[in-house]
């Protein structure tokens, strides 16, 4: 046994981390039965004790338990994030493919376009429709044909073409990252679990939103364009007074005169939110609010910390009606876009309080810029405005010196600079951002306003979830059909050496799983076909070996010399004939997109887990049994 | 059990035999491919597709019916799995011009429910939009959501804060769900599936299909030939193409014959012809392995001897390996549900033959080259 002893921990290990690996597979599964169970058990509940709930509210409910259990118990999250992911086929979903107009960007961007421009562009998106060709390439091209030089429509008269069609693509390229940005903001706030947003080619982007039930919404949301406005933040003080109504009011406590003897000029905090005292569960019971939106006492400002995990309960409160009755109507709450920084692997967010009225739009902005300044060394982003913005924007500055202006899009906020001074011209500077890449998302932000990217959707399927389903089913019970046809058929055409084979099925088809959820591969239908298949050719190898050491065995070598030699000659061809296969695979999984993608994979997988099953378990196998005497019937 | 053991079978001596066969199965193909044509799926023509899964089972023809009326001329109505699933499409991209005055009248109403008597005016409408403006921000805002609740696809031009103006998207998808909702009245439907491909992308994946079909050729080309001799690469390849070409074949000429079998050509048939290519040239490989090992022990047998040998003593593992998968192809075929019928029908045809030719016609490619250049090969 000792020269096997290498061989079979190998073996155990592998099997060992197979079983580990797809543990939280299968308690995520026993999680979403608990998770549903509970919820639908709510939802009669609520039906019968409130039938006036309507649907949306009651999806919204549900969201809401969904969030609050899994806020309860963060192993729910982390068992997910480990057990293997369904693809969009397999869960219901849907995936949109974007692209962004270059026609209209064109349009948009060119200075004093006449009757030939508005022409050649309508011929040059036609043609682009069926080319590989860039519209900005066919329209340069149409251009020159027609002896008009592009700086008649953009640059300055002394640009050259190729010059003009550098910038062209360059902001065609902008447009791309500010759609993408407008896209990951909206679906942020949308809430979709698990999104995925991903650039394809220069010009195109994939979204994935999982799970969708209302799709026309999701479409709208990604193809409206998006709102940039300048919002006045309320001062430390008002905020804090609403705060704090909001929290009594969580709190049960309805007693309203409270607040209006309460007013100061210096920052106030009631004196239980710094009674140090409190037991963590009694200040969540007496401030619910206070207790998620963290406020630093010490600040000047009123801005509140909530970390992720608490920013849909948190919503939630500020969503009910007790809480909007004692909001004022001419402020709202807005989070801010990106995390504020982590604490305890949380990101935490900012909440801030801003006037509900914006001071200015985005459509008064011409350009932005992130640099870095010179003399501070730190990120900036140069801002510039239209003559009309310009002088609203001076008046704004000019009254609001030391105010903050939150620069909002779509809802979320991406920065709330301090006003210095007031700003004449329109040209403002933007501080206080960590790093480049920060200003460059913000000036991102500031050109969506200035410059809406007008996508259209090019590509779009949705799988509801009961095909899905029903996918799943049908998957799991040809793969179990499958499986047990081919075992049985070896078993019947090898007897002992079958059973060996069929058993080493069994732990293909474990690695595959285990290698699917170790990765955090991506599970689809095709690749559920890929594993059945596999199932099919992983015991090609064992078919190769055997009938290689029934021919030994026929020319009068003992069992144990016919087994060496026949897993020794049966090498080259199970080799040769695996990597003609893998590289196929190779190829696929470059060629293709989402589900295709999945079969590309679980193929690779399979050919590997199989080579393993079959060269080194079925092979350590044999030879205890043959070391052991064991006589090892071949059929 | 052992089967096809020890036959001693002249094949290569019958190899005409094997091209007539193969001549006439490709003929047949290409002769249906002229006359008859792939059909393919929306995946590479563009167009929209629809599943319908309705709560009770629904005539086919009860659904066609009506939807004849919906002036989509080419719009083709198929059962989708069970009796309850209804399956519509059309290559169309926009809605016909003729639909557009009726789907403005019934925005006009809709309307005219909500503010009767609102001034209003078209400003833009394009292919697949109408853009109205109204007098002011509020009453936009307002008719957009209850529009958009009332089942119409409205938006907001543009999000800045004195819009007055609406955009209606009217595709196809919602020209014929707004038709079926209205006509069946006792019998729900949900829509468990919704494809829209623009015909840029069909484009560009036909073309990346092909691509990706010719490079796992060469890759395997490319391989074979390092590990053994390049005309044995060759051969090889060859035979793939035989077997690419004619399940290909078969695709044009069984289309539409049988029932509930869909052919048409979309990604994952494409996934299966790409597996064909990298799985039917296994048997070649363990074919191929052994002539090289008789090659090297048997020096002195003329070649066409050691190929018969070859082809005789694999025949058996040719045949189980093929077989084992093919059964697997079949639990698919049978098991695995509609989105993977065509999938797993390509394999299947694949597979068998590919097998044939494994044994039949890439050893004859090997040995007719050498007859013509009276080569000897060497391992």
């Amino acid at each position: 046994m000792k020269e096997f002893r290498f061989k079979i921990i190998l073996i155990l290990g592998a099997i060992g981390l197979s079983i580990y690996l797809l543990f939280p597979t299968y308690k995520n599964y026993t999680n979403n039965k608990e998770i549903a169970k509970i919820i639908s058990d709510r939802q009669l509940e609520l039906k019968e004790t409130q039938p006036s709930v309507s649907k949306i509210e009651l999806d919204k409910i549900d969201k809401f338990v969904e969030d609050s259990i899994k806020a309860s118990n963060p192993s729910y999250e982390i068992i997910k994030s480990k057990s293997i992911k369904l693809g969009l086929d397999l869960q219901g979903g849907m995936r949109v493919v974007l692209e962004v107009n270059t026609g209209k960007l064109l349009e948009k961007l060119a200075k004093n376009p006449d009757d030939t421009f508005h022409k050649v562009i309508v011929d040059a998106e036609k043609e682009s429709a069926l080319s590989n060709e860039s519209v900005v390439e066919i329209f340069a091209g149409m251009m020159q044909t027609r002896g008009i030089r592009l700086s008649r429509y953009y640059g300055t008269v002394r640009d050259e073409d190729s010059k003009i069609i550098d910038d062209l693509n360059t902001s065609s390229e902008d447009a791309v990252a500010r759609a993408m940005e407008i896209i990951r903001n909206r679906i942020d706030q949308y809430g979709v679990s698990e999104p995925t947003i991903q650039r394809q080619g220069s010009r195109r982007v994939i979204v994935e939103l999982p799970g969708i039930a209302r799709e026309e919404e999701a479409k709208q949301l990604l193809q409206g364009t998006a709102l940039l406005q300048f919002n006045l933040v309320k001062d430390a003080q008002s905020t804090i007074n609403i705060m704090q109504r909001i929290d009594e009011v969580l709190a049960g406590k309805t007693d309203s005169t409270v607040d209006k003897t309460k007013k100061d000029t210096s920052i106030t905090v009631n004196d239980s939110l710094l009674n140090q005292e409190l037991s963590p569960e009694e200040f969540a019971k007496q401030h619910p609010f206070f207790s998620v939106a963290l406020i630093n006492p010490n600040s000047q400002t009123a801005d509140a910390y909530v970390s992720e995990d608490q920013k849909d309960k948190l919503q939630f409160m500020l969503s009910r009606p007790e809480v909007t009755a004692v909001i004022p109507n001419n402020v709202e709450f807005h989070f801010s876009a990106k995390p504020f920084g982590v604490q305890d692997g949380k990101s935490i967010y900012v909440l801030y309080l801003v006037n509900k009225a914006p001071e200015l739009t985005g459509g008064v902005i011409t350009d932005a810029q992130a640099t870095i300044d010179p003399s501070t060394s730190g990120a900036i982003v140069n801002m510039q405005m239209n003559s009309e913005g310009a002088s609203d924007w001076a008046r704004i500055t000019g009254a609001n010196i030391g105010k903050r202006i939150a620069i909002i899009l779509d809802g979320a906020v991406y920065s709330a600079p301090n006003v210095i001074n007031k700003i004449p011209s329109g040209n403002s500077q933007i501080t206080g951002m960590a790093n480049l890449e920060e200003a460059k998302l913000l000036e991102i932000v500031l050109k969506a306003g200035a410059l809406p990217a007008p996508v259209s959707i090019i590509e779009e399927r949705t799988v509801g979830p009961s095909l899905g389903e029903d996918s799943i089913r049908a998957g799991l019970k040809a793969a179990i059909i499958g499986f047990l046809l081919v075992a049985i058929f070896m078993v019947f055409y090898y007897r002992r050496a079958g059973e060996i084979a069929a058993a080493s099925l069994i732990f293909t088809v474990l690695f595959i799983l285990g290698v699917l959820a170790g990765f955090g591969a991506t599970l689809t239908l095709p690749g559920i076909a890929g594993i059945i298949l596999t199932i099919g050719m992983a015991v090609d190898a064992n078919v190769l070996i055997y009938e290689r050491i029934r021919e030994e065995i026929s020319t009068g070598k003992t069992v144990k010399a016919s087994v060496d030699s026949g897993f020794a000659k049966a090498n080259s061809a199970i080799i040769d004939s695996n990597i003609t296969t893998f590289l196929t695979g190779i190829i696929l999984y470059q060629f293709g997109s989402g589900p295709v993608q999945g079969f590309a994979l679980t193929l690779m997988i399979g050919i590997v887990a199989s080579l393993f099953s079959a060269l080194v378990i079925a092979k350590s196998i044999f030879n205890i049994l043959v070391s052991k005497g064991v006589k090892i019937n071949l059929g | 059990m052992q089967l096809f053991n020890n036959i001693k079978i002249d094949w290569l001596g019958r190899r005409k035999i094997f091209y007539s066969l193969s001549a006439v199965l490709f003929l047949i193909g290409v002769i249906n491919v002229i006359f008859r044509g792939f059909v393919f799926g929306i995946d590479f023509k563009g167009g929209t597709e629809i599943v319908l899964q309705y709560e009770k089972p629904i005539e086919i023809s009860n659904i066609r019916s009506l939807v004849e009326n919906t002036s989509l001329g080419n719009l083709e109505v198929k059962t989708f799995g069970g009796e309850t699933g209804v399956l519509l499409r059309t290559d169309l991209q926009n809605l016909p011009k003729e639909l557009f005055p009726i789907v403005v009248a019934n925005i006009e109403k809709a309307i005219e429910l909500l503010y009767p008597g609102l001034s209003r005016r078209i400003v833009d409408s394009t292919v697949s939009s109408v853009t109205y403006e109204f007098p002011n921000h509020d009453t936009t805002t307002t008719l957009i959501s209850e529009l958009f609740n009332a089942g119409f696809q409205a938006g907001k031009v543009s999000e800045s804060l004195d819009n007055k103006q609406m955009v209606v998207n009217v595709g196809i998808s919602e020209w014929i769900k707004e038709n079926l909702k209205n006509k069946i009245t006792d019998n729900n439907f949900k829509i468990v599936k919704e494809d829209h491909v623009g015909p840029k992308i069909g484009n560009e994946l036909k073309q990346d299909a092909l691509i990706a079909i010719l490079f796992s050729l060469i890759a395997i080309l490319v391989y074979l030939a390092f590990r053994f001799k390049f005309i044995f690469a060759l051969g090889a390849v060859v035979a793939l193409f035989h077997d690419v070409l004619i399940t290909l074949g078969l695709y044009a000429t069984l289309y539409g014959v049988i029932p509930g079998l869909n052919l048409e050509i979309d990604l994952t048939v494409v996934a299966a012809f790409l597996t064909l290519v990298g799985y039917s040239v296994n048997d070649t490989v363990i074919v191929f392995d052994r002539v090289r090992e008789n090659l090297k022990i048997h020096k002195t047998i003329p070649l066409n001897d050691v190929l018969n040998m070859s082809v005789n003593r694999t025949m058996s593992r040719t045949l189980l390996t093929g077989g084992t998968t093919l059964l697997t192809t079949l639990v698919l075929l049978l098991f695995g549900g509609e989105v993977l019928r065509a999938f797993a029908f390509t394999l299947f045809f694949g597979i068998i033959i590919g097998t044939y030719s494994s044994i039949f016609v890439a050893s004859a490619l090997v040995l007719e080259y050498a007859k013509r250049k009276d080569k000897k090969f060497q391992f």
